[in-house]
């Protein structure tokens, strides 16, 4: 997948009325809360085969952090 | 007194028969705007023609079964059609009548695609913030009696209609934090075209003596359906209330 692919699906999953940046700051969204990730892990689950925990959200800042989480599977 | 401003639309799906009929147009009479969904074209403009505010009643021809993942998308294309909904109120529903020994998977799919999954995909779009007046949204679903109380022969519906009980008060938890409130509905019998043919006609003629005022109207639960999508019922959310005459007590 690519990166531009993946930011419209994760505005998707965050269902923001904004387009997502990689440069844009998690805790600047108000929709990134737990049930935002909870709905990430099953999408990374589904379209990357990765397995997250919430753990792995801990030290996130920014939308490209996320990018990072999926490896070489977000080009 | 319950009234809507033609600024609010309502989803309601099955409009064109039984409780989804009766709903859309007791939304419409009380000033909503109504986007009535159905799969028979005909039967949604007879309804059409029953209506107090025809301009305010919008028809949509669409089979929910036919690709249940896609309902998000769908809703996102009627809001971008009509504007943010104020509601929904899935009334569409299918049963069935086949014991355990004469099952097949393709009848309890079937069920399953109608009274559990569509539901959930509908509600999943019109929950999408991007798709909603945000707070005071209200959804209601239509369960049904055989959802608390199991009839022999019914375990598809039986199970469909336990289901969407319990997952809707789920999605209620998930989303009160938006303002969003959700709830079921779970009727005894009532006389509509689903409940007054073939095999489930007898059926239901056989269970009759257990509800104290008889069969009920699709009106019975068209009120219920329109308290709780008005803001009279703004602190409701997560129930799932029996319309039974006192049945079960």
């Amino acid at each position: 997948m690519n990166k531009k692919d993946f930011l419209v699906d994760l505005e998707d999953i965050l269902q923001r009325e904004e387009p997502c940046n990689a440069s844009d700051v998690l805790d600047d969204y108000e929709e990134w809360d737990s049930l935002s990730k909870m709905a990430l892990m099953a999408f990374f689950d589904k379209s990357f085969g990765i397995k997250l925990s919430l753990k792995d959200f801990k030290d996130l800042k920014t939308v490209e952090d996320i990018i990072k989480l999926a490896g070489e599977k977000i080009q | 007194m319950i009234s809507f401003d033609k600024n609010q639309l309502f989803i309601v799906t099955g409009a064109s028969s039984g409780l989804g009929e009766a709903t859309a147009i007791m939304l419409n009479s009380f000033g909503a705007t109504v986007i009535a969904i159905a799969r028979n074209a005909n039967r949604l403009q007879i309804m059409k023609k029953k209506c107090r505010y025809p301009d305010n009643m919008h028809l949509e021809i669409k089979d929910l079964a036919d690709d249940i993942n896609d309902l998000p998308a769908y809703i996102k294309k009627l809001k971008e059609k009509y504007g943010k909904f104020s509601g929904l109120a899935y009334c569409a529903g299918i049963t069935d009548v086949t014991p355990l020994k004469g099952l097949q998977l393709e009848t309890i799919q079937k069920v399953l695609n109608i009274d559990y999954l569509a539901p959930i995909f509908l509600t999943k779009g019109v929950c999408d913030k991007r798709n909603n007046i945000g707070n005071k949204t209200s959804i209601v679903v239509v369960s049904s009696l055989s959802g608390i109380i199991p009839s022999k022969g019914m375990l598809s519906y039986c199970g469909a209609k336990a289901a969407i009980i319990n997952s809707m008060k789920v999605i209620a938890k998930e989303y009160s934090a938006l303002g969003i409130r959700i709830n079921t509905v779970s009727p005894s019998d009532i006389a509509t075209p689903m409940t007054q043919t073939g095999d489930v006609k007898s059926f239901v003629e056989s269970r009759i003596m257990n509800y104290p005022f008889g069969i009920g109207e699709p009106n019975d639960v068209a009120n219920m359906i329109t308290f709780l999508l008005s803001d009279k019922a703004k602190f409701i959310s997560g129930q799932n209330y029996v319309i039974d005459s006192g049945g079960v007590l």
